[in-house]
């Protein structure tokens, strides 16, 4: 028999697939973008709280009288505003998706529950080490590493009833709080760490942090 | 884009292409799949050569289910092949010389099962060939169903619808469902000449086939396949029927089964190698899209395989405080792609089926099969893969 390419029937298959690539590409933007506006609105919201927390301060001066209300709302708020971190680098990371206003935005309100910690500890007494993670994706190799490092030294550190809340900061964003923090606290290299307001530079294992927190507390 | 990203979309890509091609053949010939060429009422010789290794416990049942085959008794011989077991193989066979067909029992050294099948060759003096396991049965129509397609002078083969028997264990019930999957999208790819296997089970041939192409290849660890590349190589066509069913006993643990797949797995890729040089425009469908087809789906289950674990080891650490929400925004094209896939392939499977007389599969199973199957593939790819770079050697 003479054999024939039945080029109709793959031509079809091609265009079908074609078809179902530039839905599945769309809905798959179209996802990408929601998650990106529903983190967008998570970041208002929490800055909502934070500016009602700011305000109480503001209006109570130094009275500790309500240290439990800010404390408690704080911690909330810290891990709000760590997860949205996780979520933004996730998208980041993995998909390649980000957005940089957003990014802007999430390290103003970053910034501002750090200041706001820094402030309620040492008017209540504060129960957690504050460390800052500054780190930069084009100007360093180990940031990546230095955060899983900073990670895992947070999660030893629980295990031992120390708990530790993290704020990372991209040097490379020119977000005008990521750079007065970094001033404010002398960063001139990455992957540099701030424990409590001290800062370290260079990179450390998470045994290395473990022992600086604890000999800081 | 990063460099995994678009391998994924290549592999997604591929397999949606290859869904693609089975929905329209199946669109094509929605109306004839069931159907098979008319008789032209002529009755010619077959014989039917029977290798036996150890088949004791099978090879009665299998002969008494050609006594009931729907065409004159005159005009079929049996040989049974002894490839020299060491059971009472050979007793039982001739228990039932003098039945309603000739039957015909020779004994040989062992020698495996080509062997056995070229000495069956030399013994057999039909028109046309069938060839056949003492661990398959007939059933009464296999033969009428099978013989009409033999009217078009280009075919040389003919393969029926291997099914197994329900009831029985999971494994089998597993098995089941596959061979009815693996039946349907061959019956599919026969529109397009593409039929890559004439299967051990059962098959039915043109006797002068050999003298074209030659007998079985001795040494190979699927012959039935390898027949198959070689009548294909020859231009000759080979046709599949739905209608014309072959029951056949699956390996019933899952070390047998493994063996038996690995076999399959490393005989094929060797065959497919060997025939490389068809892939060809002179082959048409078969050398431009069946074979390159095979190696593609190969390299994209090792290329899937290598993704996956590479982006497990390389999730990053802060993930595990977000699993959740990781989750869902890790949906992206190659999700939905794989989503439809399965959906898609999900109903085509229900079809298949669907499409056989009489078979029915319990939900239960059907979906176990949709969710296992990965993991039965993994574990035999896998197996094959380091059993090939170990060069080991071959066990039934």
């Amino acid at each position: 028999m003479r054999r024939t390419i039945s080029v109709p029937l793959y031509v079809g298959a091609f265009l079908m697939s074609l078809a179902i690539f530039i839905v599945g590409i769309y809905i798959g933007s179209t996802m990408d973008s929601s998650h990106l506006a529903s983190i967008s609105e998570d970041v208002s919201s929490v800055s909502d709280r934070v500016a009602s927390v700011q305000l109480l301060i503001l209006m109570e001066g130094n009275s500790s009288a309500f240290c439990p209300a800010y404390s408690s709302e704080l911690d909330a708020i810290d891990r709000e505003v760590e997860r949205m971190g996780y979520m933004l680098s996730y998208l980041e990371d993995e998909k390649g998706v980000y957005d940089n206003e957003l990014k802007k935005k999430y390290f103003v309100l970053e910034a501002e529950s750090y200041l706001l910690s820094r402030k309620v500890g040492s008017l209540c007494g504060g129960g957690s080490v504050l460390l800052i993670n500054f780190y930069s994706n084009k100007r360093c190799d180990n940031c990546k590493a230095q955060g899983t490092e900073v990670l895992k030294a947070r999660d030893e550190l629980a295990a031992d009833g120390i708990d530790v809340k993290l704020f990372s900061f991209d040097g490379d964003l020119n977000s005008s709080v990521a750079d007065a923090l970094a001033a404010q606290y002398s960063i001139d290299s990455y992957p540099s760490v701030v424990i409590d307001g001290k800062t370290y530079a260079g990179y450390r294992s998470s045994d290395e942090l473990t022992a600086l927190i604890k000999g800081q507390t | 884009m990063e460099f995994t990203t678009l391998i994924s979309y290549v592999i997604a890509f591929f397999s949606l292409f290859t869904l693609n091609v089975y929905i329209l053949l199946f669109l094509k010939h929605r109306n004839e799949y069931l159907k098979r060429p008319e008789s032209n009422g002529q009755t010619p010789t077959i014989s039917i050569i029977m290798p036996a290794y150890n088949e004791g416990p099978y090879i009665e049942e299998s002969i008494r289910c050609l006594f009931t085959l729907d065409y004159p008794a005159d005009k079929l011989e049996i040989i049974v092949v002894d490839d020299g077991s060491t059971d009472d193989t050979g007793r039982v066979a001739k228990s039932l010389e003098g039945g309603p067909i000739r039957l015909h029992v020779f004994r040989k050294e062992n020698g495996g099962k080509g062997a056995a099948l070229n000495y069956g060759l030399k013994k057999a003096k039909g028109e046309f060939i069938a060839t056949m396991d003492a661990d398959s049965y007939v059933t009464e129509g296999t033969i009428r169903e099978l013989l009409p397609y033999f009217k078009d002078p280009d075919v040389m083969a003919v393969s029926p619808a291997v099914k197994i028997r329900p009831g029985g264990s999971w494994l089998r019930e597993l098995q089941r469902v596959e061979y009815l999957m693996i039946l349907f999208s061959r019956k599919l790819l026969s529109f397009i000449e593409s039929v890559p296997v004439t299967p051990g089970p059962f098959s039915m041939f043109r006797a002068s086939v050999f003298d074209k192409v030659g007998p079985f290849d001795e040494n190979n660890l699927v012959e039935d396949q390898e027949i198959a590349l070689r009548i294909q190589s020859h231009n000759y066509k080979i046709k599949s029927s739905m209608t014309a069913a072959v029951y056949t006993e699956p390996p019933d643990n899952m070390k047998d089964l493994l063996t038996q797949r690995v076999r399959w797995q490393r005989g094929g890729f060797r065959n497919y190698w060997r025939y490389r040089r068809m892939i060809h425009p002179e082959y048409g469908d078969f050398g431009m899209y069946a074979i390159p087809m095979q190696f593609a789906t190969l390299a994209s289950f090792f290329t899937l395989l290598g993704l996956l674990l590479y982006m497990m080891l390389t999730t990053p650490y802060y993930v595990r405080y977000i699993w959740f929400e990781a989750f869902g925004m890790s949906v992206d094209l190659v999700t939905l792609v794989a989503v439809f896939v399965v959906l898609v392939s999900t109903f085509f499977l229900y079809l298949a089926v669907k499409s056989f007389d009489g078979e029915k599969v319990k939900l239960r199973y059907f979906v176990t099969f949709i969710v296992f199957y990965w993991y039965l593939m993994l574990g035999y790819n896998v197996l094959f893969l380091l059993k090939e770079i170990r060069k080991e050697g071959f066990s039934w």
